[in-house]
């Protein structure tokens, strides 16, 4: 378990454009005079993924998660620093790289647009080299677990999104590739349908031991899929853990809900409000609301405290949630 | 020689796919073809009216100058029918970043991008191409030795060769411009000089076709050797040289633009 398939070193991006004013002006201006504005989409990324992982690759729009990707994949150079997939470099390997990878971005098909779906797995199949057997087990499992059966003699661009996204991923995976990356595979989907896109990576994964990164705004695939998150932000990665390990780090704030069972008098309400210095308590209309933190208070001795100086109807135990997490993280980062 | 048979394999399976889509859309398929036969009708048309006019041009009779505009039509329709797809590249790919999906497979990238499409309509090109040729023999105009037969097969495979290059090198431009179809479509309408003498236009045409975009090589000079016995053998190496280093040259720009290539934000 300690083989690393995915390592980036010092990896760095720049996309150069050339700057346009705006209006008539600006377009005949540009025509004379160009000036160059380099844009850094990938900033020093170094990180290593291991055989096995499930990793969730984070940021907001326009971090780099995507160009990061395209380098693992093949599809860009990087500017600096190397990257290497299963031990290749995939922009000076792309062909072999390719054998090794399968990938999906949510925003764009793979599929054969003007054809039934099945033809796309039989023309894969021939350019993956794909023997029957395992063609006809993998079709058996996408059958299953993403459900293909109902659309797969559609053409393809009469698909929903949804069915289109289980098409790509199947696509994505049936030459079984060490690597998967997904980007976005959860865009715009239905509850449903994101739950087979979830359970089929899961699958996958525990079937082949596939290595997965995955982007995704949508922090219930982190949480049902991950154990490990990278975040990016504007280019730089900022924070690399495990999801247990965030949520220690930046989720150490609990409030615990309360309902009482005949409301308390002003005494009650002062021991309350006394409960713990370590504590913060709110009167509520019927109830109250004690926040705290985990690493100073336990949520048995908050409870027990509680307990001790009324009785309760209704305990509600609030953790904070991934969101509000990352959306800190992105905010501090915004500040600092 | 294996990698050779899977390309051979892989060629034969896209082209079923392909023709599978054109079936879906028959209607389209006939109106291609139908349009590039008005426009072939069109030229040919001109060139009589021409002659009706001037009964030879710069010494060139008619029944000669149908079989250079015949022998031109031939490497065009090959190049058309087999390469179209690549006008995509300058036009599309590269500024939508559609060309991702292609580097994604473990596929020799020109490959897939010329196999994903056969383009029918070139079928009037080579139509009247392979008309005229076998009129000119029929009417003697030209000699048939099998060395002649030879020459003029190698020389249709340079021919096609060169156009296919040039449009490479075109396509690849956009790869730094992003959208290279002006510039194509200009190049394109210049080959369609190559079906007349090239001595009836100006010199520095005559420059332009004999170097940069090299169509001169591809139908005219080739084929007045057919016509006048002169030395085929030297004209033919010509050819094929420019061929080669044409070939080189436009696939080495595609793999640098490629290395540069940006994909699109999504």
């Amino acid at each position: 378990m300690s083989e690393n398939v995915i390592e980036l070193s010092n990896v760095r991006k720049e996309f150069v454009t050339t700057k346009h004013d705006p209006g008539w002006r600006g377009a005949v201006k540009g025509l004379f005079t160009r000036e160059k504005v380099t844009k850094v989409a990938v900033d020093d990324v170094s990180l290593a993924i291991q055989k096995g992982e499930i990793v969730g690759y984070i940021g907001s729009n326009g971090a780099g998660k995507s160009t990061t990707i395209k380098m693992m994949s093949g599809i860009l150079t990087p500017t600096s620093g190397t990257c290497m997939v299963n031990g290749l470099e995939p922009y000076r390997n792309r062909k072999k790289n390719a054998k090794n990878i399968g990938v999906v971005f949510g925003q764009r098909t793979q599929l054969w647009w003007d054809l039934p779906l099945s033809e796309t797995y039989t023309v894969l199949k021939e350019i993956y080299d794909v023997s029957d057997e395992d063609y006809k087990e993998r079709m058996n499992f996408f059958e299953d677990v993403l459900g293909l059966q109902e659309f797969i003699h559609s053409t393809v661009r009469t698909l929903s999104l949804g069915q289109r996204m289980r098409a790509d991923l199947a696509a994505a995976l049936l030459h079984n590739p060490k690597v998967l990356f997904l980007d976005e595979p959860t865009i715009g989907l239905d509850v449903v349908v994101k739950d087979k896109i979830r359970q089929a990576i899961r699958e996958i994964n525990g079937k082949y031991d596939t290595t997965v990164l995955l982007t995704t705004h949508d922090l219930n695939d982190i949480e049902q899929l991950c154990r490990r998150i990278i975040i990016i932000d504007a280019g730089k990665k900022i924070y690399d853990s495990t999801l247990n390990q965030l949520k220690k780090d930046h989720g150490y704030r609990c409030s615990i809900l309360f309902e009482w069972k005949e409301l308390p008098d002003s005494e009650k309400l002062e021991r309350l409000r006394n409960l713990s210095e370590k504590a913060v308590f709110e009167g509520q209309e019927r109830g109250g609301k004690v926040t705290f933190n985990k690493n100073e208070l336990s949520v048995a001795e908050v409870i027990a405290g509680v307990m001790r100086i009324l009785e309760v109807k209704d305990i509600q135990i609030k953790e904070t949630e991934l969101t509000d997490i990352v959306k800190n993280i992105y905010q501090n980062r915004a500040e600092a | 020689m294996k990698k050779i048979s899977r390309y051979m394999r892989l060629y034969r399976i896209f082209a079923v796919q392909y023709m599978k889509t054109v079936m879906q859309s028959k209607v389209d398929f006939f109106i291609g073809l139908g349009g590039f036969l008005i426009s072939q009708a069109a030229g040919l048309a001109f060139l009589y009216l021409v002659f009706q006019q001037i009964p030879t041009m710069k010494e060139w009779t008619l029944e000669q100058l149908l079989f250079i505009y015949g022998f031109a039509q031939i490497p065009r329709g090959i190049d058309h029918l087999l390469t179209d797809n690549l006008w995509m590249v300058g036009w599309q790919m590269v500024i939508q970043g559609t060309f991702d999906k292609y580097m994604l497979r473990p596929m020799n990238l020109f490959f897939q991008i010329v196999c994903e499409k056969i383009q029918f309509d070139a079928v009037g090109e080579l139509l009247i191409g392979i008309l005229f040729v076998g009129r000119a023999v029929a009417k003697g105009v030209v000699q048939v030795t099998p060395l002649k037969v030879l020459f003029f097969f190698i020389s249709m495979i340079a021919g096609s060769v060169i156009y296919t290059s040039v449009k490479l090198v075109l396509a690849s431009i956009a790869f730094w411009v992003k959208d290279s179809s002006p510039i194509m479509t200009t190049a394109y309408d210049v080959a369609d000089f190559a079906k007349y003498p090239v001595e009836i236009y100006a010199k520095p045409i005559q420059i332009v076709l004999m170097t940069i975009l090299p169509f001169a090589f591809v139908a005219y000079i080739p084929s007045t050797y057919f016509l006048i016995d002169a030395n085929i053998l030297k004209t033919i190496a010509a050819e094929c040289g420019i061929a080669v280093i044409f070939w080189l040259f436009s696939y080495h720009l595609f793999k640098k633009g490629l290395t540069i290539y940006e994909s699109a934000g999504s």
